[in-house]
């Protein structure tokens, strides 16, 4: 038992570490990959300076197909030989001062020693453009990934973007421009100077929406354990990223590896045999369709495997992965977060929040302040029978926790000056959650239910 | 910046440019001091002769500064001294280390192993600039005349020159200074200084003073220290000055509030000591008139010149100039390239780009003749000018797609563009269980959606923060919708 308590382990690491961490496996989208490929290539070898951007919604796998590109190439040596990486984010590099040093440190240009640059900001752009312009086709390439390449369209002039497209347009160092964004309309955020040296090269990388099938069996695909000659593919193509010389590009570092595991085949076949008969289950199939409906991104899926995944453990019962698991956890994204804290709240802000409604039913959602609610709260209050004798201040910091769960929103126009009681707010609930919450209450008293049900005391 | 100006000022003794008119040949001579410090780090004779004959003032002063400077950091690389990062700093200031870029350490593609596309691919690429450009013959004889009169009477002056980007502004002029150098050197044109700025290549207005007085003498130094010194070199008379042709691209940078840049650019030239010829390009036609104050477009004065757009006859015979004689494009097809351009831009790095991206089609279509055909030209075309919303649209998932008709339901129901996504969460919600067989999904996923949609720019909506109270602005035409959604496979059965 303690044998298979080991595989089973074993089993889970592998397939957390392959959602996790593999940073190099995109599936699919060959055209596009190719097409990468070959600028990146011609870059490389006949010092043709390119520029191109890649658009896709987020989590299609951008970042992913870029450093599939990168690990097909390392094979080449030409390739590692002759180009420099420089890898840059729109989120990290806020400004084009921290993109240049960033540019300048990862180029190893003289003016760089140990991770620092010398100069200012000027004297760093024009020794970095003199150095670009002392190349010609003789020299390195440089490849310079823009990741969230919108964010540097936010940058002062765009000083950075109209350079590197400037040196990309005339006879200076050969340099490949790759911005990954996920804006479609993101060339009109160009300036028209530096929209006229964009070469215009765009590829589109959208999921695979109308393909249920593909879905399934991609989810197939990253349940299942790999076959020994599969797993040894994987393990070289790996290992090659040591090649990689990049320092700002590490995922090479912390890389899956499939090299570190060996499965018993009498295990695997077993593993595998049993998701092929989980998938022809019909409730398996409507769990995954639902999910399909909600988000068909290769990032969502792998989220919602993560958890299944997860609750494998050595009991009975819990050893592989069930339909009823699955069932389970998509029901589980149809929670409604809002009903589940409203049911987490005390009797009394419950009130408050039914008397909100009431109000905004009576008058079409129009803004309240604490002395409204209090005065609606306070008639049902004194026909009831278990909230006669709560003082108002209380009621009040029921109200003010109310607004720290920003359940209830201030009006912001009408900020600081009024006092807190008189403040405007509006309700940041729609009536059917309240109705859900209502339905939901652990031990709700009748009263308040009825209330609840009408305005009328 | 006061700490720096020490520093560069010994070095101004070493200039061979600003000395002239600053100081006189005495106090160069009592610099020995940074001589013999000099003559210590390269501890050769040799040497020594290079510094001197690098401080020995005058020689056309194009390009012999630099190449000495680069014999000079050649040299220091060999012999291993000791450069701390911040001795390097020194001398990138001084000019002394000229920037360098790694080499490649693969042999170079033969040119023989090229085919005719490729070839044909080299030639289009926009770096690949002709000797002398096509269709702008009448605009280079505008501007070599204007020069060649400015230089030959010794007088200043400005020029503005206007177009849209990619007209070929900044490659007719640096083609008019090629003549004009080459005339110099078959003596028929007396010789001057050639200096070029761009406003883009800037981190501010200001350092348009550093680059310029760097260009001159291949130092770096603070603002202030090289405007005051270029005050200098520009007011003072000095006999045996020749002529000075500074380019400013990217014009309209250089404005700031203050227009202090602009207006010492401009005012030099004005100056009978200067004898210099500004020719700035700008984008916009009436820059001068919009953005500039009135005495800096008084003293740009009414020379101007406006590039057209190129229209397709011109395109056509700039894309087939580049081609030579080569054999890889149909006829047909440039002439496709040359109408959709000139139909949306005139922009000549367009059509050029659209070409190459063309070769590199025909290249993978493996097909049998090597020729880029319409076909090729159409694929190319679509791909650099096309928008992608309506595939954008067909590729979300399903709730996706209905939240997006939910929003235009709520634009034809109200009437107003921007909608609340109270309202839209009640559209979608009839429209979900219009279509049935979906779990409707509740009001926080539905955000989720919203928010989704609006990094990829189909719609416009407000941070979340905002949750049920936020505005909501469709980012694509309904038409869009109702196409992307009626021709797909599902809504048809």
């Amino acid at each position: 038992m303690s044998d298979g308590a080991e595989e089973l382990l074993q089993i889970r690491r592998f397939l957390k570490e392959r959602l996790q961490r593999d940073y190099t496996t995109f599936r699919g989208h060959d055209t596009e990959r190719e097409n990468i490929r070959q600028l990146l290539q011609r870059t490389a070898e006949m010092a043709e300076s390119n520029s191109l951007l890649l658009i896709g919604p987020r989590g299609v796998g951008k970042t992913t197909l870029i450093n599939a590109v990168l690990t097909d190439l390392l094979n080449n040596p030409d390739f590692i030989q002759n180009t420099l990486v420089v890898h840059l984010n729109g989120y990290l590099h806020t400004d084009d001062k921290l993109a240049l040093k960033s540019i300048t440190i990862q180029m190893q240009l003289e003016n760089a020693c140990d991770g620092k640059v010398f100069g200012s900001f000027a004297e760093n752009l024009a020794f970095l453009l003199e150095c670009l312009k002392a190349g010609d086709k003789r020299s390195k390439s440089v490849v310079v990934i823009l990741e969230e390449f919108d964010l540097f369209c936010a940058h002062h002039n765009q000083t950075l973007l109209y350079n590197l497209f400037d040196v990309s347009q005339s006879a200076q160092a050969p340099i490949c421009i790759l911005g990954l964004t996920c804006r479609l309309d993101v060339i009109e955020l160009l300036e028209k100077r530096v929209k006229s040296r964009f070469s215009h090269r765009q590829i589109f990388l959208f999921p695979n929406a109308d393909d249920f099938s593909e879905f399934v069996k991609l989810f197939e695909t990253l349940l299942k354990i790999p076959n020994e000659r599969e797993l040894k593919k994987h393990a070289e193509r790996v290992a090659s990223l040591k090649l990689l010389q990049s320092n700002q590009l590490t995922f090479h570092r912390n890389h899956y590896d499939p090299g570190k595991y060996k499965f018993n085949k009498r295990i695997t076949d077993r593993w595998n045999k049993h998701i092929d008969a989980l998938l022809q289950q019909n409730n398996v199939r409507q769990a995954l369709q639902s999910l399909f409906d909600y988000d068909v991104s290769e990032a969502g899926l792998k989220i919602f495997i993560y958890r299944l995944v997860a609750q494998l453990q050595n009991h009975p019962g819990r050893t592989q992965v069930t339909s009823e698991q699955i069932t389970q956890l998509i029901s589980s994204y149809n929670n409604d977060t809002k009903v589940e804290i409203l049911c987490g709240l005390s009797i009394l802000e419950m009130c408050l929040i039914i008397s909100m409604k009431h109000h905004s039913e009576i008058y079409d959602r129009d803004p309240f302040n604490f002395e409204i609610i209090y005065a609606r709260f306070n008639k049902f209050a004194k026909v009831s029978t278990g909230m006669q004798n709560i003082e108002r201040g209380v009621v009040l910091k029921a109200f003010e926790h109310l607004r720290n769960l920003e359940l209830i929103l201030p009006i912001a126009s009408c900020a600081s000056k009024v006092q807190k009681e008189f403040e405007m707010h509006k309700l940041a609930l729609t009536y059917g959650q309240i109705h859900q919450a209502v339905q939901r209450y652990q031990v709700l008293p009748t009263e308040v239910t009825q209330w609840s049900q009408s305005s009328l005391i | 910046a006061t700490k720096r100006v020490g520093t560069p000022k010994r070095n101004i003794h070493m200039s061979n440019i600003v000395e002239e008119m600053i100081f006189d040949k005495q106090d160069v001579l009592s610099t020995p001091k940074l001589k013999s410090k000099r003559s210590l780090a390269f501890g050769k004779e040799k040497d020594i002769e290079k510094i001197l004959l690098e401080v020995t003032p005058k020689k056309p002063v194009e390009e012999t500064p630099k190449r000495v400077q680069r014999s000079n950091s050649k040299y220091v690389k060999d012999s291993e001294t000791p450069k701390t990062p911040s001795q390097k700093l020194k001398m990138i200031r001084s000019g002394e280390l000229t920037p360098s870029f790694k080499e490649r350490e693969g042999i170079e593609h033969s040119k023989l192993s090229k085919n005719d596309l490729q070839l044909a691919r080299e030639r289009l690429h926009v770096s690949v600039v002709p000797l002398s450009l096509p269709c702008r013959e009448k605009e280079f004889e505008n501007i070599y005349t204007f020069l060649e009169g400015k230089i030959n009477d010794k007088c200043g002056g400005c020029m503005y020159i206007s177009g849209v980007p990619g007209t070929g502004k900044t490659a007719t002029v640096t083609g008019v200074i090629r003549a004009l150098q080459k005339q110099v050197q078959e003596d028929m044109l007396p010789a001057f200084d050639y200096l070029e700025i761009n406003g883009m290549r800037l981190t501010e207005p200001r350092q348009a003073y550093v680059h310029i007085y760097r260009q001159l003498t291949g130092k770096t130094v603070a603002w202030e220290h090289a405007h005051a010194l270029l005050e200098k070199r520009f007011m003072t008379a000095a006999p045996r000055r020749i002529t000075t042709v500074l380019i400013v691209d990217e014009l309209d940078i250089l404005c700031n509030r203050r227009q202090d840049v602009v207006y010492n650019l401009l005012d030099w030239p004005a100056k009978t000591a200067a004898c210099l010829v500004v020719v700035t390009i700008a984008n916009t036609m009436d820059l001068p008139e919009r953005v500039l104050m009135g005495k800096v477009t008084s003293r740009l004065g009414l020379t101007r010149l406006t590039f057209q757009p190129y229209t397709h006859k011109q395109l056509q015979e700039i894309v087939t100039g580049r081609l030579g004689g080569s054999e890889a494009f149909k006829g047909e097809a440039i002439q496709l390239v040359a109408r959709k351009v000139a139909a949306v831009s005139g922009d000549a790095r367009r059509a050029l780009d659209i070409c190459r991206r063309a070769t590199e089609i025909a290249d993978s279509s493996k097909g049998k003749e090597i020729c880029v055909n319409i076909l090729h030209v159409q694929q190319a075309l679509s791909e650099m000018i096309a928008s992608a919303k309506v595939q954008a649209i067909k590729r979300c998932s399903r709730l996706e797609q209905i939240l997006l008709q939910a929003i235009a339901a709520e634009v034809t129901r109200t009437g107003v563009e921007e909608t609340y996504f109270m309202g839209v969460y009640t559209q979608f919600e009839s429209i979900a269980n219009f279509v049935g067989g979906i779990l409707v999904p509740n009001t926080g996923q539905v955000l989720r959606l919203c928010s989704k949609l609006g990094a990829e720019r189909l719609i416009i909506c407000e941070h979340t923060r905002n949750d049920i109270f936020q505005k909501i602005l469709l980012n694509v035409s309904t038409d869009d919708i109702h196409y992307a959604l009626r021709v797909t496979p599902e809504a048809t059965q």
